[in-house]
């Protein structure tokens, strides 16, 4: 496999083996997403339903507003080289704590007697950062990290009115689930054996 | 779920919102410039209101295009929609909403009331506060456990159904002096409870008090004076043995040790003893078993297992005058009274008066109904001799037969436990 960065191809000659350890690596790392993106869907439907009707009934779709820092993973990138799909994920997965953090403050003002959703939130922070460090370090022993200092992900959103930051929590749930679940889709790519 | 009639205008609590660090703002409500689209602004925002007020709203529409109309926008509270009689277009852009007699909210987080466009998108929101103040906490009752915490727990005013999220924070402070301290570990023994773990004082008075608060208003709680010492309570005692006295059949000797942990202190400990049959839940309770540790059981059946706890009240502690507060009973320690040798005493053992050989059928079946009987009935001594005893005998009584057919040659009737119930 070629050592240049931005050249990890998955359809590289065969005779090329990733070294044992970096495989190992990159099977622990896709399995973490594998099932992180199940807590993601858990936390996102236990959110909903401490947040009464609408939110959770069929059909309920509030504005898809954007969330300053980061935006939702878009189909287009999945054009993109392999490399650069993933440290657009390293990026979403480094941006995302705060937010939930903001999201747990938040809901321990106005579901203070809700402790499971409560810590849920809390470990989906700590998740999303081991998540996004696993990634980098597959990209840096893949010789294609990215260059200089990642910039400080943006203090998270909050939002003035309950109702809206009720919205705002539901958004932050939903882009943690979506960006989960699209690592989890890049990493299987690079997973020896896995789909191409 | 509201009643249909609009109302007065409500005096709702409106609580400011909160100051913003400098952050862009994810608002439902903001304007997006060029992008075509309408949203809204609900007034007012997050009104927190006594069940059974009224409320007035409005949900004002702006876009861009300039020109958004109030047509067809309706109101949903909760996800339900509500009846266009409870609202009304005030101008081309605002839509009004009266609501009366509002219900307690459904959930903590507010009521979700939400203004919709025509095609059933949202474009603003409002969380709605309906509830009670918080009624006076009261039955406050505290306990020392070995003198090095304290703990309290309390009923909340109202059964505790405000609606709203309602604080409760126990305080408390030495009688004469000192601050106002506020308990710090909830929830320890049930939902209404707080732990004091360290650095209290003995021989001089608290103060406790509970108070009670929510968006709609606070309440305090009674004061409570109490000396920790009148409050104290300690471990079971542990090391329970009980055993047979001897060969009486209708006494058990129970035996323990004073809870260690005030075992230096404890002159005038009480102790209450309560027993209870196996197979039974009543349990018997022996008091004024005065600073002992040892006490003897009597009137018991015999041949029967008992269950047998002991618990603690560490009375007059350091002088206290107060009764003190009983331990939890110890684990239960099991022993049984010997059987009863005299007869017709709860089934003892079948004795044969004297019997003649015989042979007789289906032995293997009656072998395994003898080894049935041995393990659950009251007759030890059952054999095939007996029923062959037995067989014999009614074989030359044969009018006897007729008469006593089932009764064992002695008289009695053979007793069996049967399955434990």
């Amino acid at each position: 496999m070629s050592r240049r960065e931005g050249s990890l191809d998955p359809q590289a000659d065969s005779s090329v083996s990733l070294l044992p350890h970096l495989e190992a690596k990159i099977r622990q790392t896709h399995s973490l997403a594998h099932l992180l993106t199940k807590y993601a869907e858990q936390l996102l439907q236990e959110y909903v339903q401490h947040q009464g009707d609408p939110f959770g009934l069929p059909g309920f779709s509030p504005p898809r507003l954007p969330v300053a820092g980061l935006s939702a993973p878009a189909p287009s990138q999945a054009g993109l080289p392999l490399p650069e799909r993933l440290r657009l994920d390293a990026a979403a997965l480094a941006a995302l704590p705060p937010m939930l953090d903001a999201v747990r403050r938040r809901q321990a003002e106005l579901n203070p007697h809700a402790p499971r959703l409560l810590r849920h939130l809390e470990d989906a922070a700590r998740q999303a950062r081991a998540l996004g460090a696993a990634v980098e370090t597959v990209l840096a022993a893949l010789g294609a990290a990215a260059r200089g200092p990642r910039p400080e992900p943006p203090a998270a959103a909050t939002a003035a009115g309950v109702f809206p930051a009720k919205v705002l929590g539901l958004r932050v749930c939903g882009l943690y689930r979506d960006w989960v679940s699209r690592t989890e889709g890049d990493l299987s790519q690079l997973v020896p054996g896995g789909p191409a | 779920m509201p009643a249909g009639s609009p109302g007065p205008a409500a005096q709702s609590a409106r609580r400011p919102p909160p100051l913003l660090p400098l952050l862009l703002l994810c608002v439902l409500g903001a304007p997006r410039a060029g992008s075509g689209a309408h949203t809204a602004v609900i007034s007012p925002q997050d009104p927190t209101l006594l069940i059974g007020s009224s409320l007035q709203a409005t949900c004002s529409v702006h876009g861009d295009p300039p020109g958004a109309t109030a047509e067809g926008l309706y109101w949903t509270l909760n996800g339900r929609r509500l009846a266009p009689e409870l609202s009304r277009v005030l101008n081309a852009s605002t839509l009004a909403l009266a609501l009366a007699n509002l219900n307690g909210s459904r959930q903590q987080s507010g009521d979700n009331l939400v203004c919709h466009a025509r095609d059933g998108s949202i474009l603003a929101g409002s969380c709605l506060y309906v509830g009670l103040p918080p009624e006076k906490p009261f039955n406050i009752s505290c306990w020392s456990k070995n003198m090095k915490d304290l703990t309290c727990r309390w009923t909340p005013g109202a059964h505790g159904e405000t609606f709203l999220h309602t604080n409760y924070s126990l305080k408390y402070k030495l009688r004469w002096y000192g601050q106002d301290n506020t308990c710090e570990e909830y929830h320890t023994v049930g939902p209404h409870s707080c732990h004091i773990p360290k650095d209290l004082a003995l021989f001089t008075p608290y103060e406790i008090w509970v108070e009670a608060t929510n968006r709609l208003g606070s309440a305090r709680s009674d004061v409570l004076t109490l000396d920790i010492l009148d409050v104290v309570t300690t471990d079971p005692p542990p090391d329970v043995h009980v055993s047979r006295v001897g060969g009486l059949e209708d006494q058990l000797s129970v035996r323990w040790v004073s809870p260690p942990a005030l075992k230096d202190f404890l002159f005038q400990a009480k102790y209450q003893i309560r027993y209870r049959v196996e197979d039974s839940v009543d349990w018997k309770v022996v008091d004024d078993v005065s600073n002992q540790t040892s006490c003897r059981l009597a009137g018991l059946k015999p041949g029967t297992v008992y269950f047998v706890q002991v618990r603690c009240n560490p009375f007059g502690i350091y002088g206290s005058k107060k009764a003190g507060i009983w331990s939890e009973w110890s684990h239960p320690t099991a022993a049984s009274t010997p059987r009863s040798e005299r007869p017709g005493l709860g089934g003892g053992a079948c004795e044969p008066r004297g019997g003649e050989p015989s042979s007789g059928p289906v032995r293997r079946e009656l072998k395994q109904f003898l080894g049935w009987l041995k393990k659950h009935a009251y007759c030890s001594n059952l054999s095939f001799r007996l029923y062959d005893q037995w067989r014999a005998w009614m074989q030359k009584s044969h009018k006897t037969r007729n008469q006593d057919e089932g009764i064992l040659p002695s008289g009695r009737r053979g007793t069996a436990r049967g399955p434990a119930r």
